[in-house]
Formats: structure tokens, C-alpha cells, sequence
């Protein structure tokens, strides 16, 4: 980029279509320049903006990312005396000894699937012979973290790669090769905050993201940081919202029947800056723009990537939901069990901070709203994972089910467990 | 003239109030593997990584004096083939968790590895102000030593870091998260070569 056009972009007289289509050139002209094995190229440095650096909020405290605990966790390791929830509660520890193991989908025979990470596996839990036991029934995928059950098949997409089995959970013991529906799908391979959600939709398609493939970037709107949506077969893709940078979680209101999604916030925006999000989006706004790159949180406009008026048109979200507390999994209680205020709440998993001095999150909330988003209020539901007098962790909630009788699957990510909680007068 | 730099001191600064955090905290690391049990489980390992992980292949890294959480989660991957490289997932088929556990706890108990070699004064420039142009130690530490989950870098060896920095770049690889992939991303071969030449020779 000439320092003209930068200093311009700086200025915030260019707009983003502008910038958008200046990027994408650049991208094409630094990969042939890698290619080439060019000289470093004069500042400023568009490959930098596009990875998303600003060396000059990195020079912090050491914050570095929480690796994920790859080995098993025996359940005498799991201090479950220190999770705490609202009287009248119990929590349980339900399954254990599955590393890395993340979001949930449930089939109509009680199997619980979890995907994963680094880990690269996919796992089934069911009760056998009155014995709860786990399996890998898919292994080696690059961040198989998308899981949807179906009438009668799982569905797993992982990077750029879509299966489905057919009949699985008749098939347990042997698991058949799945049908793979990739080349239909059409993802991304970028891995970067490509990991997928994975969420059936009233409407009967399939909804998922595709996130932005750095921190903060330019991206191009088409294909990275927006929820989609497409016929079970990978026909009819349709991009339902944009500038979403990385959902984690999203579920359809049980009266409105309308798409609502936690977003995570950039990194490298100050103890304070950039608040995770819940967000609604309206029945009649489909594709409507949640601002990322160039708007953050309740409408704080990015210091990095400048456009005039970065928050006009943006769909800002019901509520924030606290810097760099990883908002994930997210679904509203539907159930019968549980006391009337948690009725149509929005139930969330906080992952836990990474980059941030004095961690937040590490915990389960409640989010009370009106259908339409008014008047939303948070309330703690299970907390314990993250003792803050020693500003130490030691689980990280990453997804919510509710299961049939009313109670609740908290998915432990660290440990590679799952709680249930359950409530009785 | 380094010294005066404030963005230095200010690195420096971090380092200390970060060594201290890591010294008050070693306890629960220390009581996490059993050492002696993992260098024999290790004896096989000597024939690509040198004795306490010390004397690599061309190509291949040292392990000792790196990080143990880094090392865990690195062995799982590689026993169970999803990083792949050849021959690692075939060497470690039939270990447990326990032993990847214990062989991590042995490799971090070691003297961390010095790379020798020859000392390019404009490669190691280049990369020097590469590495603080993209924050490196802002994860790895401004001593590039590492912390937990993010490995040791410093001193590593040359060959193996440009092929590490690459397989990033071009989505070969992943870490325990991606973020490397993103921020390796667009980076090009000589500012990689020139990034390794300088953590190689710390």
C-alpha cells in the first residue's frame, strides 16, 4: 500500500468498500511478494494490518493464550466442591475423560456428541448397560468443533470439511463411513476462527459461521465474519449477518423463532476495551452488519481499521457481555424444570479471558431479555471455575444443553468434562 | 543504546514482574510428572533429539528446557497424528498420558539448549526488528524463554524454526489454538529466515 492511500485509511476519508477492495489486492500482492521471497517491504506494511498486529498494544504483561489440557483429567482432579450455583440447585459431574471436548448435540436416543479442537476428535457419550461411557467415533480433523444432530444423523463439520452419519447412533459400536459433504458447503480453508457452531434453524436449514481468519482485519465480507445458513445438502447458501467476528454459540428464541448469537470481541484492546456481545438479529434485517472490523461492543469504533461513521447501520448487540470473556455457547432454556425466571432466558458459557491481566469470565450466566432484546439483565448461574483472589483457573465452561427433563449440560472444555445441573424445590 | 529504548524497558519491566509471578507459581507445576521416569521413557528420543533433548538433527528441535505444558500438549498431538510428522506418531504409539505427562516433566527439567552456528550482524538485525515489529515477546517473553502453553523460542534451532514459522504460515500445522496461523499470516520467506536467524542466536 502506497503511504498515501495508508495515511488516508488512517485519516478515515476512505470507505470501506474502498478498503475492502484495496485489501484484497494487497493480500494477492503479498502472497506473490512471499513467493518471490521479496525484500521486507517499506513501512507501513499492509501484510501487517491484515494479520491483525499492532505490536503496540502487544507490549503488555505477558498474556499468552490458555493452552487447552490435551491429556486426560481423572474426576479426583475435578474440584466440582467449588462450583457454586443459586440455591435450590445441584450440580453433578456427568462425564469425564474426554480431552478438549466442546460443544454438544444430542440425539433422540440420548447419545451426547461433543466436538473438539486441537484435539481433532469427536466423541459420543451414552449410557450403557447402566454405565455412562464415552467413545472417539471421529479422529484426526482439523477442529471438528461443529456438531448438529438431525433425524437420526451427525452432522460434524470441521475445517473446510462438511461430514454427516447417517443412522449413527444404531451404529455406535461401528461407525460407518460418514457421507462427506464438503465440496456442497464450499467453507473456507483459512483456520484461524473458522472452527464452527453448528445450529438447526426453525426454518429447517443448517446455520453456521465462518469467523475472521485474524484479531482485527480487513476481511473479505462474502466469505469470512458472517453467520450463513443452507439446506441440509449445502444447497442454497445464504449469509443471514455480517461483521460478526467470531460466534461461538447461537440459538433461535423459543417465542420469536429470531437468530441470537454471542460474539468474542477483538484482542489487544486494553484491559477494558471490546466487550464480548449477545446479539439479536431482527426477523426483517436478515444480512444486516454487526460491525466488525470497524465496530466494536455497544458501538466503540476500532482504533486500527478507521472508516467514517464506523457504527452507521450496525446492529448493536442486547447486551455486552464483559472484555475478552469469550462468550461462547449459548442456547435459551426451554425447559420445565428450572425456576420461571430462567423461562426463555438466554443461558451463556464464558470460556474465560486470555488477554486480559485480571481474568473475567471462567463461568455460566443467565440473561433475562424481553423477545425483542429490551431491558436485558445478567445473573450468575454457575460460577467456581476461576478463583479471583489468586486470579487463577481451573475449568472453562464452553457450551449449555438443556436435556429432556428439564436440567442442564455444562461442557468443561479444561477438563474435558460435563456437568449437570439440575433443580428441585 | 538498546538500554534507553523505552519500549525495551518497558519489556523489561513486564519480564520481571512475569518471573516473579512464574516463581511464586512453580508449585503446582513442579508436582505435575515424574522426571526420572520420564527420561526413561525418553530413551528412544535421543536418537533424533540428543541426549536431554540437546544435540538435534538438522531439522529437528530441541527439547530441552522447554516449556511443559508446550510439551504435553505437543506429544498428544503427535501421538495421536494431528501434527504430522513422520516417524513421532509411530515412536510414541502405546504411550499413555502419564507417560507423555512424565516425558514432558523431563525434557522442561533440562538445561535449556544454546544453538551455535554463525552470526549473521544484518540477518540478526533484520530479525530483531522483525520479532519486535510483530510482538513476539509479547507471548513468548521478551527473553523469548516462553510460558507455559507457548513454547521456548530462544536459541532454538535455526533450520527448524524457519520450517515451524512456515508450516504456520501456510496452515500445515496448528499450535494448541491457531493463533500463530494468524499472525504468521502473509509473511514472507526472507523475514521468516531472517526471525529464525535472530531467536537462533540469543
Amino acid at each position: 500500500m502506497s503511504t498515501a492511500l495508508w495515511s488516508r485509511v488512517v485519516a478515515g476519508v476512505v470507505t470501506p468498500a474502498v478498503v475492502s477492495g484495496f485489501f484484497a489486492a494487497a493480500a494477492l500482492t503479498s502472497m506473490s511478494a512471499a513467493v518471490a521471497q521479496s525484500a521486507p517491504a517499506a513501512k507501513p506494511d499492509p501484510r501487517v494490518l491484515m494479520g491483525g498486529f499492532h505490536p503496540e498494544r502487544m507490549d503488555s504483561q505477558g498474556l499468552t493464550p490458555h493452552a487447552t489440557r490435551a491429556t486426560v483429567t481423572p474426576p479426583e482432579d475435578i474440584p466440582l466442591n467449588r462450583l457454586q450455583v443459586p440455591p435450590g440447585f445441584k450440580i453433578e459431574l456427568w462425564a469425564h475423560g474426554n480431552p478438549g471436548a466442546r460443544m454438544m448435540a444430542r440425539g433422540d436416543q440420548g447419545t451426547v456428541f461433543q466436538g473438539s479442537r486441537a484435539i481433532g476428535r469427536v466423541y459420543a457419550i451414552s449410557d450403557k448397560d447402566g454405565k455412562r461411557t464415552s467413545k472417539v467415533i471421529a479422529e484426526k480433523l482439523v477442529q471438528p468443533n461443529g456438531v448438529l444432530f438431525h433425524k437420526g444423523s451427525l452432522y460434524v463439520v470441521a475445517i473446510n470439511k462438511v461430514l454427516r452419519y447417517d443412522n449413527i447412533e444404531a451404529n455406535l459400536d461401528n461407525i460407518p463411513a460418514p457421507v462427506d459433504l464438503t465440496d456442497a458447503f464450499k467453507l473456507p480453508p483459512e483456520v484461524h476462527h473458522n472452527w464452527k457452531f453448528l445450529a438447526m434453524g426453525p426454518d429447517g436449514k443448517i446455520y453456521m459461521q465462518v469467523g475472521a481468519p485474524c484479531n482485527v482485519c480487513e476481511i473479505n465480507p462474502g466469505v469470512h465474519g458472517q453467520i450463513r445458513r443452507y439446506n441440509l445438502d449445502g444447497s442454497g447458501m445464504e449469509i443471514v449477518a455480517r461483521g460478526v467476528r467470531n460466534t461461538v454459540g447461537f440459538d433461535f428464541h423459543p417465542k420469536t423463532g429470531e437468530l441470537w448469537f454471542t460474539d468474542n470481541g477483538r484482542d489487544w484492546g486494553g484491559e477494558n476495551g471490546f466487550e464480548e456481545e449477545l446479539n439479536r438479529l431482527p426477523k426483517d434485517m436478515i444480512g444486516a452488519h454487526f460491525g466488525f472490523p470497524y465496530c466494536h461492543g455497544n458501538g466503540q469504533p476500532d482504533p486500527d481499521i478507521r472508516v467514517p461513521n464506523p457504527c452507521a447501520n450496525v446492529v448493536l448487540p442486547v447486551i455486552t457481555l464483559g472484555p475478552h470473556s469469550a462468550a461462547l455457547g449459548m442456547r435459551f432454556y426451554t425447559g420445565k424444570m428450572f425456576p420461571p425466571e430462567f423461562n426463555d432466558a438466554a443461558i451463556v458459557a464464558r470460556r474465560g479471558s486470555w488477554n486480559r491481566t485480571v481474568k473475567i469470565g471462567y463461568d455460566v450466566l443467565r440473561i433475562n431479555a424481553t423477545p425483542d432484546g429490551k431491558n436485558p439483565r445478567i445473573t450468575p448461574f454457575v460460577t467456581g471455575f476461576l478463583d479471583t483472589a489468586k486470579n487463577e483457573f481451573w475449568g472453562r465452561p464452553v457450551d449449555v444443553m438443556q436435556l429432556p427433563d428439564g436440567s442442564m449440560l455444562v461442557a468443561d472444555e479444561q477438563n474435558g468434562a460435563i456437568y449437570r445441573v439440575s433443580y428441585s424445590k | 543504546m538498546q538500554s534507553h529504548d523505552p519500549a525495551r524497558r518497558r519489556f523489561r519491566r513486564a519480564f520481571f514482574f512475569l518471573a516473579l509471578t512464574l516463581v511464586c507459581g512453580t508449585t503446582s507445576a513442579q508436582t505435575r510428572g515424574d522426571p526420572a521416569r520420564g527420561a526413561q521413557k525418553a530413551a528412544a528420543c535421543v536418537a533424533c533429539h540428543g541426549p536431554e533433548g540437546r544435540a538435534p538433527l538438522p531439522g529437528m528441535p530441541a527439547l530441552a528446557g522447554q516449556q511443559r505444558e508446550f510439551l504435553e500438549t505437543q506429544l498428544v498431538l503427535l501421538r495421536e497424528g494431528l501434527r504430522n510428522v513422520p516417524g513421532m506418531e509411530g515412536m510414541l504409539r502405546g504411550f499413555n498420558d502419564r507417560d507423555l505427562i512424565d516425558i514432558a516433566a523431563y525434557y522442561s527439567a533440562a538445561r535449556p539448549y544454546t544453538e551455535s552456528g554463525t552470526r549473521d550482524a544484518q540477518k540478526h538485525a533484520a530479525g530483531a526488528a522483525q520479532s519486535r515489529a510483530r510482538a513476539c515477546g509479547s507471548c513468548h517473553l521478551s527473553d523469548y524463554s516462553g510460558q507455559r502453553g507457548t513454547p521456548r523460542i530462544s536459541n532454538q534451532r535455526e533450520d527448524y524454526l524457519v520450517l515451524t514459522l512456515k508450516a504456520y504460515r501456510d496452515d500445515k500445522r496448528t499450535g494448541s489454538d491457531t493463533n500463530m496461523n494468524g499472525l504468521m499470516y502473509g509473511v514472507s520467506d526472507a523475514e521468516i529466515e531472517a526471525i529464525a536467524h535472530y531467536l537462533a542466536h540469543q
